[in-house]
């Protein structure tokens, strides 16, 4: 790549010193690698340690692994100030997404901003339902964890949360709700919570300062700028997630769980979506071809065996290969796609304005020298069907692989 | 058809254009009245709560409709208490509604508000009624990136319709002109919140910067020469089987590879 | 017995053609009132028929020479048919002359038999392989039936033989010749053709004239429909026009949508229209279906929906949304029927009744509403384009000699580099030009075309509005659909103009010394003639002369000039986008590619657009003023400065 090659005098005195107590964290993670001209580089002086009179040993025997020790001891050294609160005088209560069990980004956002506005004085509380598998609450910023399991609200079960977290309002009267502005839950758990509540919440907030709070208003032309209310949804990266301390994630319980009422919601399960049948605009994975596959079938083939949703650029679709509705770009639709691997296509500009939210594009092409492959993240230069027949043989036994694993 | 028999009111309102900010139909809206057209057909009833002035409305009643009720309310008015009287005498089974206003505030709490204020279970994100059974309704919900999940509930219900709720039909000239909008006369509660809260035009929100907290010269020299990200790979000069392994590398590290 | 029998024979029939002209006359007045003169017509036709149709007619000369015979042959031998055995007068001169004229006929219709041999795939079958048949049986019985009457034989030979042969020939002929005529045989043609030629409703196609603009919808009468939903919607004499097609199939031999495959053949569609005007189905249509569409399964009446789109009416959607507009049929027809108006009136009713535009028409005509531009793009960014060029706008001038209409292709960056070019052209040849900037509009043809008239007229009115506040002499644009539009549609909404294409324009400044042009480097050149301004509007020359002017000799193309093929850009084609087997502008590549030419010069952003988007390898596609402004020579400082361009104006005067 055109990366220019910087010398740094002292971090190549550090690496030629062995005894510089930084020496180890400068040294590369590989003994060997790919160097730039394609060649396979080894360094010698990321194996072995330095014994005790200050000489290089190696030790051959496999038992130690020089640098992954010392670089391991770097890291434990850091242990962040431990932050305390006994008796906290009012309480910020946060419901995160918890998407797969874990804190997602939006959620320690919200933590963040939990964290300012609970200053020295307040707890945060985060309010868990259901299983978990995060195991950094204190790093996010969590001083009080009320974790409900209860059988009642596993799963999609609004109505019966919101009956919980009432109680919770009773019991603590919190200062704040924060709760993410998302679509996968916290949105319509805040807002049913509102209404239940009868608390007007603010939405879409983006930022908070002075206790004025400024949401996103309509169709998101216009901000709404106002007194920061009790009940604050807010959107992701409304805040700086905590980062310089820890939180003694203090387990509290919830005194009155009283839930009545039937629920009305009857949640029959996730329904199995076709990949091939999803909108494209909502795909998250698509497989897209163009003029340079050869063999469609195969590329029907891949894409069932992905498991990605099927997009094609304007040729592809003019040529008669695919239908219409598959068509990619300014003059197709807009996707949206987390990863968006295009075969053959050359990526015409409409074609590329159509994928410019996409978050990775794999390019698999003969010309590296097209603009699809100046955009993709990861290009592979050779023969579409080649790969594609490598491709399925790698999931296949990756699939095979995990079965017999899973045995 | 059972879905012929269901009694649906879809809530418009008047949307804004996100580029022109012209005065349109409401595009989520506008799925909603779809799905009641599907639903209901041609005895699908519009209710919208507002100015029976307002020229975009007639955008709804050229997707097909004869008519729309407008109860007629002042711009700053809070229209919740209107409709919730409204419909809990109207004898609607299914109240579709958007998720969120193209204009003023967009809290999108319209309709959590007015199944509170009926006590009807509220379906969020709907897209499609599979079939109703003895007043029970098996619907499907959208869930991001496409997925569906299914839920029963117990007619009458609110739902909210998103984008993942079919597209809406074009809206012609012809029964736009023709159409009826019928304004009623009711009673109408002030809205305070705009007396301390102010609409100003979106600011672009800022981009967040990778902040690296570093303790040592050291982790800042580390973060301050490392590469921002790994993008621009470009494999040359290898055989397929590598250069799938390395795609099957980066899309299980996305977990699209399910 | 012969005396007897053929005036009986003959006013039977005459009899039943006046009735069945009676009942086709009242068929047509189903169909909805119309302005037009009926004497003045009646009294323009002969010329109409003699003058203009025969000007298409010529471009086949064969075809042209066999139908003066046959008709004139047949015309001349009715008349005096009529005369000597109807009403018995037996003159040896008329029966001379009667002779004459069946000869004539029986010559032309020999020539009508050979064509019918081997016929090319556009021409109808069925009926009109009985027609050279019945030709010759009328000439040849009446040419025997005469010749007592002229003397040569004597009456009574052949006997009771003969005599039974000559009146079954005579009955088949007039049969065909006289009842089929206005009972809707091949002869109908004849009738309803003449007819239509009187009543025609774009008289101003007569006469040398041209006629191209659609008419407008009146969208402030309530109760007038929102264009054609069943055959009587349309105009009586749109439905008259139907009745005179000769399913000659010149349309459908010009028609790149059916070339292409999609599911139109305009000979087809007006016979569907003959057919919904008088009810039944297609089964017995004798030409090439529309393609992919069996035969037999439409059918309709003149009060029953045209289209169903539940499910099937008398014609398909698909098969109106195929069009281009790009009025090659309407230019290749014997007949002058108006294919395009019929079409684009359907549409009207799908779009503005149905709200039913496919594919992507109803997000383009949502952003024309919303944005005033067919991309939906911001309106604020009109002129993001030129951003550096410091263009002079009409809202700070007011006035200027030349109004430069940018276009949509404001937004499109391949345009973007043909509209620099000719703001470099105006720039170097000194002219007092100002654009509205983001006062323009869309023109409105995407909307129109679309069938979305109420969405054309509102932008129509409000451009207007815009170019009511400032004074200008010209308006030029590079967009020969805004060209068209503001040209030839704007004035029924009271926006008149006179309005040039770039390339016209250009050939003015060359005329006039006013750019100093080297010569284009670089290969072979082939010209593009696109619809919107040749056959739309008869600009053929003024380009040619522009690409002469830098040392261009145009490689021409088989098909150009009026019978240029469209590149598939118009119509809102690209958006409604309805498969066939190939696209059209592979088509038209292929067409240049003939050529050998190495780049193609075009005059469209459409075009441009359509051309640019065949795969790789394929000529280069240039706009004309790309190529101009490329041979720009710069001239010795003054032509570009206006202050030092003015005494040397004065001085050459």
């Amino acid at each position: 790549m055109t990366d220019s090659l910087r010398r740094d005098p002292r971090s190549e005195w550090i690496a030629r010193n062995r005894l510089h107590p930084l020496h180890a964290s400068m040294q590369p993670l590989e003994a060997s690698w790919v160097g730039l001209s394609g060649l396979i580089r080894k360094n010698p002086h990321a194996l072995g340690f330095a014994g005790p009179n200050g000489l290089k040993r190696i030790d051959r025997s496999g038992a130690q692994q020089g640098g992954s020790r010392q670089r391991a001891r770097v890291d434990a050294a850091v242990q962040l100030p431990l932050h305390i609160i006994e008796q906290p005088a009012f309480h910020i209560v946060v419901v995160p997404d918890m998407i797969g069990g874990r804190l997602s980004s939006h959620d320690k956002d919200l933590f963040g901003l939990a964290n300012t506005l609970a200053g020295s004085e307040g707890a945060v509380v985060a309010v868990v339902f259901g299983e978990h598998k995060e195991s950094a609450f204190d790093t996010a910023g969590i001083d009080r964890l009320l974790h409900i399991s209860s059988e009642a609200v596993a799963g999609y079960s609004p109505e019966q949360r919101v009956m919980m977290l009432r109680a919770v309002d009773a019991q603590l009267a919190p200062r704040h709700w924060l709760i993410p502005d998302s679509r996968t839950g916290g949105g319509e758990l805040g807002r049913r919570l509102a209404a239940k509540l009868g608390e007007r919440p603010a939405t879409r907030v983006w930022q908070m300062a002075d206790g004025q709070c400024v949401g996103r208003a309509g169709g998101g032309q216009q901000d709404l700028v106002r007194r920061a209310p009790r009940l604050i949804l807010a959107a992701a990266e409304c805040a700086d997630p905590v980062g310089d301390t820890r939180h003694e994630v203090r387990a509290i319980e919830l005194e009155d769980v009283l839930v009545h009422g039937a629920a009305r919601l009857d949640n029959r399960g996730a329904v199995a979506v076709d990949p091939a049948l999803t909108p494209m605009a909502e795909a998250e994975f698509i497989l897209s071809g163009g003029n340079g596959v050869r063999d469609w079938d195969l590329f029907h083939q891949a894409a069932r065996e992905l498991g990605a949703t099927e997009g094609a650029s304007r040729v592809a679709v003019d040529d008669g290969f695919m239908p219409r509705d598959r068509q990619v770009g300014a003059t197709g639709t807009w996707v949206t796609a987390r990863v968006y691997l295009a075969v053959g296509i050359s990526g015409a500009v409409q074609h590329l304005q159509g994928i410019a939210t996409c978050d990775k594009v794999v390019a698999i092409n003969q010309d590296a020298g097209c603009d699809m492959v100046k955009r993709a993240d990861l290009a592979v230069i050779g023969d579409s069907t080649a790969i594609l027949q490598a491709l399925i043989d790698r999931v296949d036994a990756l699939r095979q692989g995990g079965i017999r694993d899973a045995a | 058809m059972p879905h012929n028999l269901l009694n649906v009111i879809t809530l418009v309102s008047v949307g804004a254009h996100p580029v022109t900010g012209r005065a349109r139909r409401a595009e989520q809206d506008a799925r909603a009245v779809e799905l009641g057209l599907r639903l209901a057909g041609k005895e699908l009833q519009l209710l919208h709560a507002g100015d029976p002035q307002v020229e975009a409305l007639r955008a709804y009643l050229g997707m097909g409709l004869a008519e729309m009720t407008v109860l007629q309310q002042p711009p700053r008015a809070d229209v919740v208490p209107a409709l919730g009287d409204y419909l809990r005498d109207a004898g609607a089974q299914l109240v579709l509604t958007g998720s969120q206003a193209e204009v003023g505030e967009g809290s999108g709490m319209l309709p959590y508000l007015l199944a509170e204020q009926l006590d009807w279970p509220l379906v969020v994100g709907l897209v499609e009624v599979e079939s109703v059974t003895e007043g029970v309704a098996q619907v499907l919900q959208a869930l991001p990136r496409g997925q569906r999940r299914r839920l029963q509930v117990r007619l009458p219900f609110v739902a909210s319709v998103d984008n993942a709720a079919p597209e809406a039909r074009q809206s012609a000239f012809g029964p736009a002109r023709r159409g009826q909008l019928r304004p009623q006369d009711v009673a109408v509660v002030e809205d305070m919140l705009l007396e301390e809260a102010r609409l100003q035009p979106a600011r672009p929100r800022p981009k967040r910067l990778k902040v690296i907290k570093a303790k040592t010269g050291a982790e800042r020299m580390k973060a301050a020469t490392a590469k921002a990200s790994a993008g621009g790979q470009v494999l040359t000069d290898m055989t397929p089987e590598q250069g799938a392994e390395a795609i099957v590398t980066l899309l299980r590290d996305e977990k699209v590879l399910r | 017995m012969l005396d007897t029998l053929l005036p009986i024979l003959m006013f039977c029939a005459l009899a039943l053609m006046l009735l069945g002209a009676w009942r086709r006359v009242s068929l047509w007045r189903q169909g909805r009132p119309s302005p037009v003169s009926l004497m003045r017509g009646l009294a323009a036709m002969p010329r109409r028929y003699l003058v203009d149709l025969h000007r298409v007619v010529e471009r086949d000369t064969y075809m042209s020479r066999t139908h003066v015979a046959t008709a004139g042959g047949f015309v001349l031998a009715a008349l005096l048919a009529i005369i000597v055995h109807g009403f018995g007068l037996h003159h040896r001169l008329l029966g001379f002359a009667l002779l004459g004229a069946t000869v004539l006929m029986f010559c032309g219709a020999l020539f009508v038999a050979k064509r019918r041999r081997n016929p090319p795939a556009r021409l109808s079958k069925g009926p009109w392989d009985r027609l050279p048949k019945s030709l010759l049986m009328f000439s040849v019985s009446f040419f025997v039936v005469t010749l007592p009457v002229a003397g040569i034989l004597p009456g009574d030979v052949g006997g009771w033989g003969l005599a039974l042969l000559l009146s079954a020939g005579v009955a088949w002929g007039i049969a065909e010749m006289f009842f089929g005529m206005t009972w809707g045989g091949p002869m109908k043609h004849a009738f309803a053709g003449a007819l239509h030629l009187a009543w025609h409703r774009r008289a101003e196609r007569f006469g040398g004239g041209r006629s191209t603009g659609l008419k407008a919808l009146d969208l402030e009468a309530p109760d007038a429909p929102l264009g054609v939903e069943k055959p009587t919607d349309f105009t009586w004499n749109q439905l008259l026009g139907f009745d005179a097609c000769v399913q000659c199939g010149k349309c459908e031999a010009a028609c790149p949508a059916f070339a292409a495959g999609q599911p139109l053949n305009p000979k087809k569609l007006i016979q569907d229209m003959v057919i919904g005007l008088a009810g039944g189905n297609d089964a017995d249509f004798a030409g090439s279906p529309y393609p992919g569409v069996p035969l037999g399964e439409h059918s309709g009446g003149p009060h029953q929906p045209i289209v169903n789109l539940q499910g099937k009416g008398l014609v398909d959607a698909d098969t109106l949304w195929s069009c281009t507009t790009c009025r090659a049929c309407v230019e290749e027809c014997p007949m002058m029927i108006e294919h395009v108006d019929a079409i684009v009136d359907m549409r009207r009713h799908l779009t503005l009744e149905q709200g039913a535009t496919p594919n992507k028409g109803a997000e383009v005509l949502d952003n024309l509403i919303a944005t005033d531009n067919p991309g939906g793009f911001n309106p604020g960014g009109r002129l993001n384009w030129a951003a550096d060029l410091n263009l002079p706008l009409m809202s700070e001038k007011k006035q200027a000699d030349v109004l430069f209409w940018v276009g949509d292709g404001a937004f499109d960056m391949r345009n973007q580099r043909t509209l620099r070019a000719f703001v470099k052209v105006l720039k170097a040849a000194g002219v007092d030009f100002a654009v509205l900037g983001q006062e323009e509009r869309d023109s409105g043809d995407v909307a129109r075309r679309l069938g979305d008239e109420a969405t054309f007229q509102r932008l129509a009115r409000r451009n207007i509005a815009s170019l009511a506040q400032y004074r200008f002499d010209r308006i030029v644009t590079c967009d020969p659909h805004s060209f068209h539009v503001l040209k030839n549609e704007y004035g029924a909404l009271g926006g008149n103009y006179q309005v040039l294409h770039h390339s016209t324009y250009m050939d003015e400044l060359i005329a006039d010394k006013r750019l100093t042009l080297g010569q284009h480097k670089g290969g072979s050149v082939t010209y593009h003639d696109p619809c919107y301004l040749g056959r739309y509007n008869g600009e053929y020359e003024a380009p040619r002369s522009v690409l002469k002017a830098i040392g261009i000799e145009v490689k021409e193309m088989e098909r150009s000039g009026f019978r240029s093929r469209c590149c598939g850009g118009g119509g809102g084609a690209p958006i409604t986008d309805i498969p066939g087997k190939q696209r059209i502008p592979d088509m038209r590549m292929n067409d240049i590619k003939e050529t050998g030419a190495e780049l193609v010069a075009v005059g469209c952003p459409q075009c441009t657009a359509m051309f640019e988007g065949v795969v790789e390898p394929r000529p280069h596609v240039k706009d004309i003023a790309e190529l101009v402004a490329d041979a720009l020579v710069d001239a010795p400082a003054p032509a570009t400065q206006k202050p030092v361009a003015r005494p040397d104006v004065l001085e050459v005067h």
